[in-house]
């Protein structure tokens, strides 16, 4: 086992060296450290032990082609072999963003489910450009994310086991988020990533484990021979409507059971699609992250401020109404935006594009509490086109009125529609 | 009220720690005056460990053994909960009546195995400096026949040269299970190491040649006793009773 002393320098490969400054936290693995490069402060991950030149060579390969999205807290340099070990340098971890476990235990929430959304689509968008560099992350479990309760954005850590795909790291994954293929002694790659990352969605939405209901919970003991059949060989997801043994349990699994009927039911289509004995058969039908990302976009279009309670609702246009106080809400006011339908209610952010940041608000008209208008929270100015052909210009902070017909240009890839349904 | 507010948190499984401390005469002055701080000092990371676990709530139960048998509370306890009071060294080393009453909590009807959400296989941790004066062999019988037994984690701390390294490795069923302790700072650092470890290690990602939790245990615990001075794996080779002879 290899420590480092504060004032300690260790240098690094191609040049340079950081200097300890203080032990941040330790793991089974090596010690991270508070370290200064260059008068900027950073972290710097120490083995344990000399992990084997596969894995430095891996390392260092990833270092020089770079993180494949800002969502990763991704190795920026490596060090030299020294001192019986090695280690490497990332960006420190704000403070504001706490370990996905958190959310699990109840001692941080989301403050809205805009931020849930955020962190949904931000985790689904690493994977996707992760996977569009040809890596596969092999170890996608709980532990692995840092999340910001109020924003939803989303730090996703422990990148060293990151692999070319098809080619194995040594390394199995954590049990509970291994998939099936995996538990019965596969090597991980990109579908059973996409297996794990199904899993840490299901329980970033509903908070509980997708396998784990009365089925699991009768087994008094969690052997490492029952691990194998209820999450691999005889996993049975908890709402697989042609097989009820497993359903969640009251008093047990209060979360899902609270939220699975009142979240949307493109949702749990979804879920029972991607959970299905078929699909967990199946590894290479699993829905791609661009798919889970069209979701999660559409769910939010759906996602409005209550007229009547202020809470977030999402809205079942089957049957719109609040989840929270039950009445009905007025979802007559759209934004047609080539297949997706945005709903306006007063207070409402509406997301245009993937990238996380409300692009617009939906306020009332002072003047006329019956006219909803839309502001403009992006950089750009809009350009709207009048049912009767007179085309406007909405500059950034400015208002424009929710009328039938109008047609706006957000940028040169969104072009939507204002409907108003009765009309 | 938003929805979100309503969370609770995720139903935990329990894994339960056993300390089986030989509390015999031969333990007295600093052999159990060393056991005593370094479990005062483990059960803080015991407790952290589990409030930051989404997987596992990790409970701490504690049995000493000496002329007859005793355990600490009456149920495993949360590590901050569990008070520890410093158990006294006196008497024989009655290893076969431990075995028996350990067989009889590692039940949930009967047992310390109740928990509502259920428990993963426990990990016990056997710490003696002697070897058993008792029939033994009928009580760890008894043992081995015991489901959560057989799945346990099973590590045993031998202290000093005079411990039964057989026994021990007949109760962890391997003798790479075994760690021997020569010094004091060995003996709480190795109950450290063993402690945390296997409470960790039900939440930690395992790798392709790690064939059962006991095995990850075992290599995690190995890679620490090389960095520890006066600490071995039973399994060593230890040349020194042989130097004489060959003077």
């Amino acid at each position: 086992m290899s420590e480092l002393r504060t004032g300690e320098k260790i240098s690094l490969l191609n040049g340079g060296f950081v200097t300890i400054k203080k032990e941040l936290g330790r793991g089974g693995q090596g010690i991270v450290y508070l370290v200064d490069l260059n008068g900027q402060p950073k972290a710097l991950k120490w083995y344990h032990n000399m992990p084997d030149v596969s894995f430095y060579n891996n390392l260092a390969n990833n270092v020089m082609n770079g993180a494949p999205s800002s969502a990763f807290l991704w190795p920026e340099r490596i060090s030299e072999r020294q001192k019986g070990s090695f280690g490497y340098v990332m960006a420190l971890r704000p403070q504001n963003y706490f370990e996905f476990g958190n959310f699990l235990l109840a001692k941080k929430s989301f403050k809205s489910f805009q931020a849930m959304m955020a962190a949904a689509m931000k985790i689904c968008n690493g994977f996707m450009m992760l996977h569009r560099f040809g890596y596969s992350y092999q170890d996608l479990n709980d532990g692995n994310f840092f999340i910001d309760p109020d924003t939803g954005d989303v730090l996703i850590c422990d990148n060293d086991n990151v692999m070319p795909q098809g080619e194995k790291s040594g390394i199995m994954g954590k049990a509970r988020y291994m998939a099936p293929e995996i538990v019965a002694g596969g090597i991980p790659d990109k579908y059973s990533d996409r297996f794990s990352l199904s899993v840490i969605l299901f329980m970033l939405f509903y908070a509980n484990h997708p396998f784990e209901g009365a089925k699991v919970v009768a087994c008094p003991c969690m052997t490492e021979a029952y691990e194998k059949k209820f999450y691999g060989s005889e996993a049975v997801f908890i709402y697989d409507p042609n097989n009820k043994t497993n359903l969640p349990v009251r008093g047990i699994h209060q979360n899902v059971i609270r939220r699975w009927p009142v979240m949307p039911a493109e949702l749990r289509d979804t879920f029972i699609r991607e959970f299905s004995p078929e699909m967990l058969k199946n590894p290479q039908s699993r829905m791609i992250e661009q798919n889970w990302g069209k979701l999660i976009a559409s769910l939010r279009d759906k996602l409005v401020i209550c007229p009547h309670c202020g809470e977030e609702t999402f809205i079942d246009e089957a049957k719109p109404q609040c989840m929270n106080c039950g009445r009905d809400v007025d979802v007559r006011r759209r934004l047609k935006l080539g297949l997706r339908t945005l709903l306006l209610t007063n207070g409402t952010r509406l997301f245009i594009d993937y990238d996380n940041t409300p692009d617009a608000r939906v306020a009332v008209n002072p003047q006329d509490r019956n006219m909803l208008l839309l502001q403009n929270l992006t950089k750009e100015k809009w350009t709207a086109e009048t049912p009767s052909g007179k085309v406007k210009s909405v500059e950034p902070n400015e208002f424009m009125p929710v009328k039938h017909g109008i047609k706006v240009g957000f940028n040169a890839a969104n072009k939507g529609e204002i409907i108003i349904n009765n009309q | 009220m938003s929805l979100l507010d309503e969370t609770v948190s995720v139903p935990r499984r329990t894994m339960t720690l056993f300390f089986m401390i030989d509390t015999s005469g031969s333990m007295a002055g600093s052999k159990i005056g060393a056991v005593n701080d370094a479990v005062v000092n483990v059960l803080p990371m015991l407790d952290e460990i589990s409030v930051t676990n989404p997987d596992a709530e990790i409970k701490v139960a504690a049995l000493e053994f000496s002329t007859g048998c005793n355990w600490l509370y009456n149920e495993p306890k949360l590590a901050n909960e569990f008070v520890w009071q410093d158990v006294q060294a006196n008497g024989l080393t009655s290893l076969g009546a431990a075995c028996e009453e350990l067989e009889n909590k590692l039940s949930r009807s009967k047992g310390f195995m109740q928990s509502a959400s259920g428990s993963f296989a426990p990990a016990i941790i056997l710490l003696s400096d002697g070897a058993p004066t008792d029939n033994y062999e009928a009580g760890l019988a008894k043992l081995k026949a015991n489901n959560w037994f057989k799945s346990a984690i099973k590590v045993a701390i031998a202290i000093g040269d005079d411990a039964d390294k057989e026994v021990l490795a007949k109760f962890t069923g391997t003798n790479e299970a075994v760690f021997t302790v020569h010094n004091i700072d060995a003996l709480k650092q190795i109950i450290r190491v063993v402690a945390v470890t296997s409470s960790q290690i039900g939440s930690k990602s395992s790798t392709a040649g790690d064939t059962t939790k006991q095995d990850q245990v075992i290599s995690e615990v190995q890679n620490a006793v090389d960095n520890i001075d006066g600490a071995e794996v039973a399994t060593k080779v230890d040349g020194s009773s042989y130097s004489d002879d060959w003077d």
